[in-house]
């Protein structure tokens, strides 16, 4: 009982605070391999993943690049402001 | 021209006299643009590049909450949501932070440089640390970008400019930063 309450609450806890996304903006300064590192870095993703979420910021003009909970992407915005990307976070659905 | 190289499996790079004068010239200006008043300068007022970035400085340092004024700080620290208050909020508690590890890193940079520029001559800057030197270099290069509202067609303007045009030799500084990161990031 005391386990399915935990989970319970963990779920609800997921639903309720995650529906928060971070966002990286294009711009025209930062370098296209400059952009793949950081991702690579900041999300260990492997080169490829990195590569590809980097044309799509450069593409579309911007790019989600990590949801989770409001705090967790505002930690996410602070660690991409340090490596100098512009980057934002709002809600999901709100974009 | 300097490039990095791994030479011994640490990163060196070979620097020209003139090429550590630009860079720390630069990074001394956008550490006094962050807030660090008391360096002293390796460069002095009659230098091409000295007016760059540290006489925009506003003043806006530490406990603030509005957004810079300055168009190179609003780059480097750009607002973090739409909503201005909430924007607000996130500076109140991360903007020092951001701004220390940004002063951390070109104070490592300009460490190395002054070496080179206080021996007098060309030198080898020996087992850099190539992540401070990236993060260095990019926030020089975005810098740099705001001040000559650099974008896709910069190269296009820079090879139009007549050479007795001092905007030339920004422009020729900037691309060279850009140069410099990537054969930074080739090795990495």
């Amino acid at each position: 009982m005391n386990d399915t309450l935990t989970e319970m609450d963990l779920s609800l806890a997921q639903m309720t605070e995650s529906p928060w996304i971070t966002i990286v903006w294009d711009d025209p300064v930062n370098l296209m391999s400059y952009v793949t590192y950081v991702f690579k870095k900041l999300f260990s993703l492997p080169h490829e993943q990195a590569h590809e979420l980097m044309m799509k910021v450069h593409n579309d003009g911007r790019a989600v690049v990590s949801s989770g909970s409001r705090e967790e992407m505002e930690g996410d915005v602070q660690r991409l402001h340090e490596h100098g990307l512009w980057a934002t976070l709002q809600r999901e659905g709100t974009l | 021209m300097s490039k990095f190289e791994i030479v011994n499996g640490e990163y060196v790079l070979d620097i020209t006299l003139d090429e550590a004068h630009i860079l720390i010239n630069l990074a001394e200006q956008l550490l006094e643009l962050l807030g660090e008043g008391n360096i002293p300068h390796h460069y002095d007022s009659t230098d091409p590049f000295a007016q760059l970035m540290s006489s925009m400085s506003d003043g806006n340092f530490g406990g603030e909450v509005a957004p810079p004024e300055d168009a190179v700080l609003k780059r480097l620290l750009p607002n973090a949501y739409a909503d201005p208050e909430a924007s607000a909020d996130f500076r109140r508690y991360t903007e020092q932070s951001i701004r220390d590890k940004k002063v951390e890193t070109l104070t490592a940079i300009r460490r190395e440089l002054a070496a080179i520029v206080d021996a007098d001559k060309a030198g080898l800057i020996e087992d850099l640390d190539a992540y401070q030197w990236l993060l260095g270099l990019n926030d020089l290069h975005l810098a740099l970008a705001v001040r000559l509202e650099a974008d896709e067609s910069s190269y296009d303007h820079f090879e139009s400019l007549p050479d007795e045009d001092p905007q030339k030799a920004i422009y020729a500084v900037y691309f060279w930063l850009g140069w410099l990161q990537e054969s930074l990031l080739k090795l990495m």
